[in-house]
């Protein structure tokens, strides 16, 4: 909102620079945006927070600078004036939209240019003059807070006024020359046969005052600010009175307003009143909130040593009534216009605005060790987090809402996102129920930037009917990091992103994690793997099938995957960490080269190494695996090895001979392996 | 048989001076210290002498000898030294090493984890809240009435779905991190003290500065006794911490309906240091966060009792706060994910 100082000095004597002043409102909350020059004046860009529709207004705001800089203010005289006793014809239809409507009806106006100070000040403040009814309707709002319109009384059908709901199909041009179409939600001032003004935001093109005008209706009304905040969003329209009104304007002010209006039409363009009427449909409530409170609370609050006259003289000069019945216990009474105010704290904020924030007190508080512990998660978290920063993957953040379409591109039509209601777009019509598609566009936009490869990692959220879960997404393509002695580079494969995160699981405590081969729709057959614990899955990875990448535009054959809950790792980490005596003794290594069938994994190898060998086995490292020509067709070669140690004793080599013998007949037995 | 030192010693310096090679020197050697070599014959010859001339003439061999023996020594030295040098292979150090790759940490999360660390040693905990919240959180108890325009589809995404548990309550995305204070205070009694990353949501359409997606942090400390100075107080030292000890700042009075009094915290702008320029607005400040003591309807709302308890809350966005640390200036860059971008950091 826009002040002009100059119209400020009719109410309160400033006496400082415009700077100083402008720092002090800011400060006071009411924030100085911008401060331009106008003709000799200042005028302060103004923004007014929305619990303060009463400071939006000249008069409002003279009533702040007298409480901040402790001047006493002075405002208009209202004259009481004589109404006639004759009634304008007005009924409210929609009661809850319009609570008070005050219609004057004055005749023999006579409508000429505005008187030059009255011109001076809207200028000033950037509202064109037009005429001195429709100027003087407008310098009232500005001072007073109350929106006022007046009407052509000549040009309005029956000379009746009706406020009630549009009617579907009804249309109204209104003052800037629009036309516009109105429904049953909208709020209209209409006279008999149509709608001549949009209630609250703008007057009708036919009933607008002109200088053919003779007869005037001056409307100062009340109406309810949600059906104006509607109106103005459906209409896409706002005006200078609908602004006040959305915020709420205070139900007093409706007569103040008017008053004020009708003396200065008077002074300035002549005019009788021959009727009015003060329409109300619900009664206004009477009763004044009294609020108690004492010196020491206001202290304890801020931290302060505020004296309890000092309050007073704050919320005196804020027009607050302040009765001192025991000492240092303050009963306050707001001003009706302060609605925001209604109890102690609120009290409290108004004494500590007005000293300034920045004069109040500062300590350091001592904070008591709480009941509450620091989410476990968070360190695992935190945990996973480094881990993958330590093998070369990078963090990315990716927006949580995508389209369905999306989903479906990335080979996952089964599943379904939460919908949102209102999305912006649809692109963003659900909240993603995989991270796949989050990760594929991250590829698709730095493939399409020229980027080669890429290692990522995100820890976000997914989404599902039952709730959200913390969920980990990896994705490595290209090449491994780039040797310059290696004459070849060499390509990142399955067991680059499975080691990354078998080595993540099993540092944050998951120690038992297990991988098995089993097809998903998103890979390429027999290319991916189930991530388990304790007979639970807890993810799934593989590569990427081709055909998905090809929807996506990614033109890069070999795309790693995968994804993880979190919410189950949690629940399986070992926190507790022991310490494991290390061997003394020396170790007996032995290697076993294996023809196996195709489909035999390793991990049955394993389980038969296991289950026939005894305590002495300590550990198996894999070494290699062959595939090609020197095998039987349908076989492959794998080699690794076993170590052989004793905690107690050193092993002697006839013990291991006799167990790893036993291990590699059972091998031969069981799975049909060749010993090579 | 008499020896003239002298003229030996002469000879011998001569000598020296010529040898240039390792085959000199050896003769060299074999000259003088081999088995039959002049020093050896000096030794022999020394049976003959007189009892007078005896010790002279073997102290003045012993001499010599070791002078010799010095002398190839230092020689031998110089000659491996220039030998290495020869045959030195070279390593071109100017060769860019192998550096194993490590990963970047994405900037936001970066900021996160300064920002709660900060707290984190103030004696807060982190804790974190759900995103899809329950319309009672996100509003109702944190005192924004049924008919706030927040509440309108314009301000907030809303979800089709339903609450389970609650019979026609709305599920909304949350729409700033306050609701995990009324979770944290639903779940525990006071004291309490509380920071609450996240990501929160607005129907923003997305532009240089605005994002339907970002991230805030939440903070809360509720006791007997929280004083508005305690909160001037955090902040205060909070700020320090993340922008440096000069800071300049102020607090100036705002309004959340949640918190009262309530306050917008500005600091100096990082560019024209508060003169005012075209990042600040000319006003020479910069908006960074919000804050407030807690409202006793957000106490009354999650039931601790009347008057017990008082509190400070603050929120603060985490993309603007970044975007000025770093001079950033879309905010779309962070979720873009260009490599370029994530691995600057």
């Amino acid at each position: 909102m826009k002040i002009s100082l100059n119209w400020l000095k009719d109410y309160v004597s400033i006496g400082i620079s415009a700077d100083k002043l402008a720092h002090k409102l800011t400060m006071a909350g009411l924030e100085v945006e911008k401060t331009f020059s106008v003709d000799g004046d200042t005028v302060f860009e103004l923004e007014i927070t929305p619990n303060r529709p009463d400071c939006l207004n000249m008069m409002g705001i003279a009533r702040e600078i007298s409480a901040i800089l402790n001047k006493t203010k002075e405002f208009p005289q209202m004259r009481k004036l004589s109404f006639p006793n004759n009634r304008c014809n007005i009924s409210i239809e929609d009661k809850a939209g319009c609570s008070r409507y005050i219609g004057t009806v004055m005749e023999d106006v006579h409508i000429e240019p505005t008187s030059v100070w009255i011109k001076k000040r809207l200028t000033s403040i950037g509202i064109r003059s037009i005429n001195n009814i429709v100027d003087i309707t407008n310098f009232c709002l500005m001072e007073t807070g109350q929106p006022l319109h007046a009407f052509d009384y000549d040009k309005i059908s029956g000379g009746k006024i009706i406020v009630r709901r549009a009617k579907k199909g009804e249309k109204i041009v209104t003052l800037d020359d629009e036309e516009r179409e109105l429904d049953p939600s909208i709020l209209v001032i209409a006279d008999e046969k149509r709608p001549i003004a949009i209630a609250g935001i703008m007057g009708g093109k036919e009933t607008e005052v002109t200088v053919e005008t003779k007869n005037i209706l001056l409307e100062s009304a009340h109406f309810n600010p949600i059906l104006i905040r509607r109106a103005v969003r459906k209409l896409a329209l706002s005006s200078d009175s609908s602004y006040r009104f959305e915020r709420g304007v205070d139900y007093d002010t409706v007569e103040v307003g008017a008053q004020r209006a009708l003396l200065l039409i008077r002074n300035n363009a002549k005019g009788t009143i021959i009727a009015r009427s003060d329409v109300s449909s619900r009664r206004q409530k009477t009763t004044k909130p009294k609020i108690v409170i004492s010196k020491d609370q206001i202290n304890a609050y801020l931290g302060t040593d505020i004296t309890a006259s000092q309050s007073k003289n704050i919320l005196k000069k804020l027009d607050f009534e302040v009765a001192a019945h025991k000492k240092d216990v303050l009963t306050v009474t707001p001003p009706p216009w302060r609605k925001d105010i209604k109890q102690d704290v609120d009290v409290v904020e108004e004494v500590a605005r007005i000293i300034g924030y920045d004069n109040l007190p500062l300590r350091l508080p001592q904070i008591q060790v709480t009941q509450m512990l620091q989410s476990p998660t968070r360190a695992i978290k935190k945990n996973i987090y480094e881990l993958f920063l330590a093998q070369g993957f990078d963090e990315v953040i990716t927006y949580t809402m995508i389209s369905q379409p999306l989903i479906e591109k990335s080979g996952q039509a089964e599943l379904k996102g939460l919908k949102i209601r209102n999305p912006l777009t649809c692109d963003q019509e659900i909240l993603r129920p995989s991270m796949l598609p989050s990760l594929l566009s991250i590829l698709q936009t730095n493939i399409n930037k020229g980027q080669k490869g890429l290692k990522i990692f995100e820890i976000g959220k997914v989404y599902e009917a039952k709730g959200e879960k913390e969920t980990l997404a990896i994705m490595a393509v290209g090449q491994r990091d780039r040797d310059w002695r290696k004459l070849k580079q060499e390509e990142l494969d399955f067991y680059d992103i499975k080691g990354a995160l078998q080595q993540v699981l099993k540092r944050i405590g998951l120690k038992d994690a297990y991988f098995y081969g089993e097809d998903h729709s998103i890979f390429e057959e027999g290319k991916s793997a189930t991530v388990g614990i304790n007979n639970k899955e807890i993810g799934v990875m593989g590569e990427i099938k081709e055909d998905i990448l090809s929807d996506w535009d990614i033109k890069i054959k070999k795309v790693y995957f995968a994804q993880v809950n979190l919410e189950e790792v949690f629940g399986h980490i070992k926190m507790e960490q022991k310490y494991h005596p290390l061997g003394e003794y020396p170790s007996v290594v032995r290697d076993i080269s294996l023809a196996v069938k195709e489909e035999i994994s390793f991990q049955q190898v394993q389980d038969i190494i296991f289950q026939t060998s005894s305590e002495i086995l300590s550990t198996i490292e894999f070494k290699e695996q062959y595939l090609g020509d020197k095998i039987t067709q349908g076989f492959r070669g794998i080699i690794f090895s076993l170590k052989y140690q004793s905690l107690e004793r050193t092993l002697r080599e006839e013990e291991v001979s006799i167990v790893h013998e036993k291990v590699c007949k059972a091998l031969v037995n069981e799975l049909g392996a060749e010993i090579r | 048989m008499s020896w003239n030192f002298e003229e030996i010693n002469i000879t011998v310096q001569k000598e020296i001076q010529e040898i240039s090679d390792e085959i000199q020197l050896e003769s060299f050697r074999i000259k003088y210290l081999g088995r039959k070599g002049l020093i050896a014959d000096m030794y022999a010859s020394l049976s003959s002498l007189s009892k007078e001339e005896k010790p002279l003439m073997g102290k003045n061999a012993n001499i010599l000898r070791n002078t010799i023996t010095t002398f190839i020594e230092e020689k031998k030295k110089v000659f491996r030294a220039e030998q290495k040098k020869a045959n030195r292979s070279f390593i071109d150090v100017t060769i860019p090493g192998m550096e194993h790759s490590v990963g970047h940490k994405h900037i936001l999360t970066q900021t996160i984890e300064e920002m709660c660390d900060i707290f984190e040693k103030l004696g807060f905990v982190v804790q974190e809240g759900p995103e899809v919240e329950t319309e009672f959180n996100n509003f109702t108890a944190l005192n924004i009435p049924e008919d706030h325009p927040s509440r309108d589809g314009f301000d907030t995404f809303y979800l089709e779905q339903k609450d389970s548990n609650q019979k026609d309550q709305n599920l909304v995305l949350r729409s700033h991190t306050s609701p995990g204070q009324i979770r944290i205070m639903k779940e525990y009694k006071p004291p309490l003290a509380v920071v609450i990353p996240g990501k929160v949501y607005r129907p923003d359409a997305v532009d240089a500065s605005h994002s339907f997606m970002f991230h805030q942090i939440e903070g809360l400390f509720v006791d007997t006794d929280v004083k508005f100075s305690d909160l001037k107080g955090i902040i205060t030292v909070f700020l320090k911490k993340l922008f440096g000890r000069d800071l300049e700042m102020r607090y100036r009075p705002h309004f959340f309906p949640f918190t009262e009094p309530s306050a917008e915290v500005d600091i100096a702008c990082y560019l024209c240091k508060g003169k005012g320029c075209s990042v600040c607005g000319r006003s020479g400040w910069l908006e960074i966060m919000g804050c407030g003591m807690v409202h006793p309807k957000v106490f009354e709302a999650v039931g601790y009792p009347k008057g017990k308890y008082s509190g400070l809350a603050f929120g603060l966005g985490v993309e603007r706060i970044t975007m000025l640390k770093y001079g950033i200036h879309d905010i779309r860059m962070f979720f873009e994910n260009d490599m370029r971008f994530v691995r600057q950091f």
